[in-house]
């Protein structure tokens, strides 16, 4: 797990410089639980199935038969596999940008000095506290479109009723903007917990010489800032990559299928399909396998770009 | 004192566990009404047969119920009795987990409901016990009805009927749509049987594995033309998301639709939802193609199996079990609690006579539906490994019709999407 901002090194004394293991053994009998833990859990379920990718495999037939990379080739080939990685690809994008956009400007709303400022981030925190899989439900009652109160309210006053859940760009829409809500009130806190830790000399110097609140936002704030705006895109990429199935699950099931698969179908979901509904975990291995490179990039670029571009300050 | 207490506990546990056979029931009902049913049965019989202990317990869903199961019996720690949903049949069948029951002890099962025991009975044997079963039926509401001049007491029978009804409900302006149903791929099974079309080759999948599916034919047309045309009149309207089984119920008891198709084990639900929101629901049987005797449904649900690798003892203890839970008046009870068919000749007899026909009229149309059934193997259901992927690659077809796509482009993707399925699943026993 990340740090979310950088703690001040403390300074160290010369004993605790020095205090290193003696021989070999101790500090690997010091690790012993966690790499079991890690060995049963992570690394053979993961070898298994960088195994399983090679096979044509049935879980339930039991069935397994190498076909070496054929399943990888046969993903990449496939335009269904192709068009579900272009939409999870515009749906993370959409979800981490829009996402932290709004969550960063409801924070600093919340975080100016007004009345009833607790409640306002109250309000803004507690849908962190719902699992995905009742905000899926709620959503799916709020834009039913018969019976939904959005649709009631839109047929009233305009006289018209979208078919939410089975126009491709509408359902592509709701998922997302449902992705966004679900993860709003986590960026929050870690934006609200940020902004009232900005140093306040700082921005009062910078009012002092005349900036205005545009200005303190954008040339004094949001650079402090970046150490956790940094944090939040690689855990929001990842939450739109993996968390995003139980919304898509129960608000859409994956559909409506246009082109070559469900327009809300993504990567995750595709390989819940492929390894638990359609039991093709040959082929659910393969997809797994991909996912596991894209998180291994994702982290070297995390990596990477933390160190050269994020300003941790002194 | 504490330990001792502890050891005599365990000594007493241990004594009772070796002299008992455990027979363990994975099943894949959630609510309280349903499991607390279970349990209730289990309880009398462990009590009847001190020599047996029956431990039901929820699974989750059908299809994870199944997958442990397997991943159970590879370990030999298979439950004995599972409960499985119909379209897995015949992933069931071939994961050779399971023995046949009609192999475990010789059980007379002519009084079963036919076309309920030919779903289940494949190449001559019994496979399992048929526990829950239903079949669509067409409900209406008959105020909505009224007020457009139509009569409840004559409710549409076939897809011609229903849409002449749709123009009638569309002049009277009712703020309601005319039909609406939950888009799934069984129905679409439904409608083929019901014109005596199997559904894939290979005598629906019963003489050999199926290897193509019958998604071309004239029946296929009719049915997808069907959903054209409501389409084109603006007749149907579901929520727009797959296998919303309670969005499009919820629809239908909000009097945003007239007519609405679902399962028989709905009745119940729909009544008293219909009543709380003011309007009397009617039951009729399934609208089915024009130009076609009514051949009969296919039957929807699930069935009790029993493991291959447990003892002889377990095997026949959950056979015993399953059958103490599905007699005479077990399965009448059954039906009163959850609307599912009681899958007993015998079992309707008895409901006759406590007059629950009379007092449940609704109920009726969907009992001739289902005994009226011509057996054959396009009502016995069609069998298929990749049951559930062709399921809701039917399904998608359909959407894109409603989407506005032509009859001929779907139908011809829909059926190229299946047989590539059924291809791929077939390939796992090259």
């Amino acid at each position: 797990m990340l740090k979310p901002a950088a703690t001040r090194a403390q300074p160290t004394t010369e004993a605790e410089e020095r205090a290193v293991f003696r021989g070999v053994a101790l500090p690997w009998a010091f690790l012993l639980p966690s790499l079991l833990i890690l060995a049963v859990f992570v690394y053979l379920p993961a070898l298994q199935t960088l195994r399983l990718a090679a096979y044509r495999a049935n879980v339930i037939l039991g069935t397994e038969r190498f076909v070496g990379l054929a399943n990888f080739t046969e993903l990449l080939l496939s335009p269904a596999y192709r068009q579900v990685a272009l939409q999870t690809l515009v749906f993370t994008v959409l979800t981490v940008s829009l996402g932290l956009l709004s969550a960063l400007g409801l924070a600093w709303l919340a975080s100016r000095p007004i009345r009833g400022a607790n409640t306002y981030r109250l309000l803004l925190i507690y849908p962190y506290a719902l699992s995905p899989a009742i905000a899926g439900t709620l959503w799916l009652f709020l834009f039913n479109p018969e019976i939904g109160v959005v649709n009631q309210i839109l047929g009233s006053l305009f006289d018209v009723r979208p078919r939410w859940l089975d126009t491709p760009s509408l359902a592509f829409g709701l998922v997302t903007l449902a992705a966004i809500w679900k993860g709003l009130a986590y960026n929050i806190v870690f934006y609200l917990a940020s902004i009232q830790n900005l140093p306040g000399d700082v921005m009062e110097a910078a009012e002092i010489d005349g900036a205005s609140g545009a200005q303190v936002f954008w040339r004094v704030a949001f650079p402090l800032l970046t150490p956790i705006t940094f944090f939040l895109v690689f855990t929001n990429i990842i939450a739109a990559l993996f968390d995003s199935f139980a919304l898509t699950d129960i608000l859409t099931k994956g559909g409506p299928y246009t082109g070559n698969a469900g327009a809300t179908t993504f990567l995750v979901y595709q390989l819940y399909q492929d390894g638990f509904v359609n039991f093709k975990t040959g082929a659910a291995a393969a997809q797994a396998a991909l996912m596991l490179a894209l998180v291994a990039f994702i982290t070297w670029m995390q990596f990477r770009v933390g160190e050269r571009q994020v300003h941790y300050g002194a | 004192m504490v330990n001792v207490k502890t050891i005599l506990l365990t000594l007493a546990l241990t004594g009772t566990a070796t002299a008992q056979t455990t027979v363990e029931f994975w099943h894949s009902f959630g609510d309280a009404k349903r499991t607390g049913w279970i349990q209730a049965r289990a309880d009398e019989f462990n009590k009847a047969n001190p020599g047996i202990k029956v431990v039901p317990s929820y699974k989750g869903s059908y299809n994870d119920s199944l997958q442990a199961t397997i991943l159970a019996a590879r370990q030999n720690k298979a439950p004995a009795l599972v409960q499985i949903f119909e379209v897995g049949s015949q992933l069931a069948l071939d994961s050779g987990a399971f023995q046949p029951v009609s192999g475990i002890k010789a059980v007379d099962f002519s009084d079963y409901i036919k076309p309920v025991i030919n779903y289940y009975t494949i190449g001559g044997k019994v496979n399992s016990l048929p526990f829950n079963s239903s079949s669509p039926v067409l409900y209406f509401n008959q105020e909505l009805m009224k007020k457009a001049g139509l009569n409840p007491k004559t409710p549409p029978t076939t897809y011609s009927g229903l849409l002449k009804a749709c123009q009638k409900i569309e002049a009277a302006k009712l703020g309601a749509t005319c039909f609406g149903m939950s888009l799934n791929g069984w129905f679409v099974e439904q409608w083929m049987a019901q014109q005596g079309a199997s559904l894939l080759n290979n005598g629906n999948g019963r003489q050999g594995r199926a290897t193509a599916t019958n998604l071309d034919s004239a029946a296929a047309k009719n049915i997808f033309s069907f959903f054209k045309t409501l389409q084109a009149n603006k007749a149907f309207t579901y929520t727009g998301k797959l296998e919303d089984w309670d969005g499009s119920d919820a629809i239908f008891t909000n009097q945003k639709t007239v007519f609405h198709i679902t399962s028989t084990a709905d009745i119940g639900n729909i009544r008293d939802a219909a009543k709380t929101s003011g309007f009397t629901v009617g039951v009729g049987v399934l609208p089915i193609a024009d130009g076609t005797k009514r051949n009969g449904v296919v039957i929807g649900g699930a069935s009790l199996w029993v493991s291959k690798s447990v003892s002889k003892a377990q095997a026949e203890g959950a056979l015993d079990f399953a059958l103490y839970m599905t007699n005479t008046k077990n399965m009448a009870d059954w039906h009163k609690l959850t609307g599912y068919y009681p899958v007993r000749q015998s079992s309707i007899e008895l409901l006759r006579k406590q007059g629950w026909f009379t007092q449940s009229p609704l109920q009726l149309v969907a009992f001739n539906q289902l005994t009226k059934t011509v057996p054959s193997p396009a009502t016995a259901g069609g069998l298929n490994g990749a049951a559930i992927q062709t399921r809701k690659i039917i399904e998608e077809g359909i959407q894109k019709v409603l989407a506005g796509q032509s009859v001929d482009a779907a139908m011809q993707e829909t059926k190229a999407r299946a047989d590539a399925a059924l291809n791929e699943y077939n390939a796992n026993f090259k």
